[in-house]
């Protein structure tokens, strides 16, 4: 009756496991819309230091942890600046040629004085 | 007072790859998981999960790069 009833009791558990993940991640919005996953990440973020410092505690470790820099990097100044960057410059790009090339020609003129 | 719409722009696509990002983690956490327990760690259920995240993110940000255009039903005047 027991070799029975193991794997019932297996799949059982793996069934409960996998289920409850499922139920987590639908209920803390992880699966909804952009809204639901921003919150969701919002209030990861604000949980995660007293975590953390519980955990040092817990292991006895007392470092203290640098605090995370507020990250200011916006992609999307970041690519336009990268753009302009990179039009002005293939722009530039004949007359600083030229101007290389004649510098060039000068310098090796003077050596051959 | 009144928002700037190139800011709102850049605003919605912050949302959109933070969404990504979301439920690519979470596609590959609930893959992991189901690989592990019910697929002896094959590989392809962790891959359908992230996949499947990464598509239910396009999903959001198209409809949330959409709605601008759309008309909501509350927008009914009589």
């Amino acid at each position: 009756m027991a070799t029975r009833i193991w794997p019932v009791m297996k799949l059982a558990t793996k069934v409960t496991i996998a289920g409850g993940a499922v139920y987590v991640a639908y209920d803390s919005g992880l699966l909804g819309n952009s809204e639901q996953g921003s919150e969701a990440l919002r209030k990861a973020k604000a949980v995660i230091p007293p975590a953390m410092e519980e955990w040092m505690k817990y292991f006895g470790v007392e470092a203290q942890l640098p605090t995370i820099p507020k990250i200011e990097f916006s992609p999307v100044d970041a690519w336009n600046s990268g753009v302009q960057w990179t039009i002005s410059n293939l722009s530039e790009a004949p007359t600083k040629a030229t101007e290389y090339t004649s510098q060039g020609l000068q310098y090796l003129k003077d050596l051959t004085k | 007072m009144f928002s700037m719409s190139e800011k709102e722009l850049g605003k919605k696509w912050d949302r959109c790859l933070a969404d990504g990002a979301i439920k690519l983690g979470t596609g590959l956490g609930l893959g992991i998981v189901f690989s592990v327990l019910f697929f002896k760690r094959h590989t392809w259920p962790i891959s359908l999960g992230s996949g499947a995240g990464l598509g239910m993110a396009y999903a959001n940000c198209q409809n949330n790069l959409r709605s601008h255009y759309m008309l909501h039903r509350g927008d009914k005047e009589q």
